[in-house]
């Protein structure tokens, strides 16, 4: 069955409280999952009490002040600390956003903090991505043609055919869309995900692209594609304002007009 | 099955439910209650080939409380599956996309449920 | 298991070439069940009060019985394909998936032809 429940060695315990240091006015707690392979038990949450006046005003910076001045050991991904490089997407108050871009503010009370949901967790709110690249790798997110290019210049694209990328090619592989579908927590294994769906209709849409049709095979399973029930979560979470769910329906479609 | 001991995060636990996937698992909860609804369709369309005496049998569990509770249970899938379903056929359409425009149909899709529910068992207790 | 690459699992045993007709299929019964499911609706209410020469009456007309049939057509196959895309959904155990889809089928296939046998019978004796 799909596993509703988690396994005995997932179930989330309690764990450490840490208080503000004396004299903190404007506190905040934030309840962190944590997890270490050496330590041999369950996951746990510890609760950190943060002065926001001390702290910037994303949740990223908040990891960042509770790693510096209380704990070192918490462990996440994080580079641009502007939105455009996708590594510290995690669940930020049960919805799935970049930890950069998430205002402390936009939280109401305590700021509850997972990583990526239904992924095997490396360490803390490190989640495995093997899968999701594969997967990315797997619809081949690179222009194949069969016609040469043309000796003396670029392949050529209308301004049109170029608007057609818009909202495709913005995508940063932050993984929020795919780890918020529930059909991809059931059945991830064999159901590619929104953002590998989004990637393959970018270049399905490209006009310099000449294997759409094989792109449409490849999809042409009932699992790789069509797990897609329109649930919407995908578009609900993107940090980045793309509609994955939308781009699927367009696959959907292609698919079918080219039966008819 | 993890081979390198590593926990899953946790999903459902605490995924923050929304009006985008609340909705979409009311459907499927509908569509099979609905499909309990066609079973007993079934029965009384048959019992309507065997006779008046099973046929009666079918009218009195449906007349009975529990047979109207279950009516009206039926009606609301029905209607909510069949708006909601309308909603998925423009979707599959490419229309309504936008999250502004799903969150409005979504509640739009609640509303006239209930509306037509109501409307419905309103027309059978005047007849 | 341990020393396959991520992307030899995800690629798997390639597409199924097969998904599309499942899809459009229920499309088109959802399209169908539309105006025949809000016309059982109506039917049901305006029956409520029949009595069994009552209720058979409705099914006389050899238009009526054909649009009860298509009704039950479109109910079961929707029915059916929807309720495979649920086994297939949550039940991982091939052999289990294997047994529900079957399952699911050959009952919508018997309800299905047993409402159409009661259908025809029940119009050609009114």
């Amino acid at each position: 069955m799909a596993r509703l429940k988690l396994p005995s060695n997932s179930k989330v315990e309690s764990g450490k409280t840490h208080r503000a240091p004396p004299g903190a006015t404007n506190v905040r707690r934030f309840i962190v999952y944590r997890w270490a392979p050496d330590e041999g038990s369950n996951p746990r949450t510890d609760s950190f009490e943060v002065d926001l006046d001390e702290c910037g005003p994303m949740v990223l910076d908040a990891l960042i002040r509770i790693k510096n001045e209380v704990d070192s050991t918490l462990t996440f991904r994080r580079s641009c600390r502007e939105g455009v490089c996708g590594s510290c997407s995690m669940n930020i108050d049960g919805v799935n956003s970049l930890a950069c871009t998430t205002p402390i503010r936009a939280v109401k009370g305590a700021v509850k903090i997972f990583p990526l949901p239904h992924l095997p967790v490396v360490k803390d709110l490190v989640p495995d991505m093997k899968r999701f690249y594969a997967q990315y790798a797997s619809i081949k997110p690179w222009m194949r043609a069969v016609t040469p290019p043309p000796p003396d210049r670029e392949r050529l694209q209308s301004p049109e055919d170029r608007d057609r990328l818009d909202g495709l090619y913005e995508c940063i592989l932050c993984a929020c869309c795919s780890t918020s579908c529930p059909s991809y927590w059931w059945n991830g294994d064999r159901y590619l995900g929104p953002a590998a769906l989004l990637q393959a209709y970018r270049w399905i849409s490209d006009s310099r692209d000449e294997t759409s049709g094989e792109r449409l095979d490849d999809l042409e399973d009932p699992f790789r594609l069509y797990r897609c029930h329109t649930i919407m979560n995908c578009t609900r979470a993107c940090p980045k304002g793309l509609n994955p769910a939308k781009a699927i329906a367009e696959i959907k479609k292609m698919m079918v007009v080219r039966q008819l | 099955m993890s081979t390198t001991g590593r926990p899953l995060s946790p999903h459902i636990q605490i995924y923050k439910p929304q009006i985008t996937s609340v909705l979409s698992i009311l459907h499927r909860v509908t569509g099979g209650f609905l499909c309990l609804g066609a079973v007993v369709f079934a029965w009384w369309v048959i019992t309507l080939s065997l006779g008046p005496e099973p046929f009666a049998v079918v009218r009195s569990a449906l007349g009975s409380w529990i047979g109207r509770l279950l009516l009206f249970a039926w009606t609301f899938s029905f209607f909510f599956h069949l708006c909601n379903g309308i909603r998925h056929l423009f979707w599959d359409a490419g229309i309504g996309f936008e999250l502004r425009t799903a969150h409005a149909s979504g509640k739009a899709v609640v509303a006239a449920s209930i509306a037509m529910t109501i409307a419905a068992f309103g027309l059978a207790y005047a007849m | 298991m341990r020393y396959r690459t991520a992307l030899s699992v995800v690629r798997g045993a390639g597409a199924a070439k097969d998904g599309t007709r499942h899809w459009w299929a229920q499309r088109l019964t959802a399209i169908a069940l539309v105006p025949l499911g809000v016309g059982f609706v109506v039917m049901m209410i305006a029956l409520l009060g029949a009595d069994y020469d009552g209720a058979r009456a409705a099914f006389a007309h050899p238009v009526a019985a054909a649009l009860w049939i298509l009704f039950t057509v479109a109910l079961f196959h929707h029915a059916q394909l929807g309720l495979q895309v649920i086994v297939e959904d949550y039940v991982h155990s091939l052999g289990l998936k294997v047994a529900g889809i079957i399952a699911v089928k050959f009952a919508a296939m018997a309800l299905g032809a047993a409402c159409i046998v009661s259908i025809i019978r029940v119009s050609a004796g009114s």
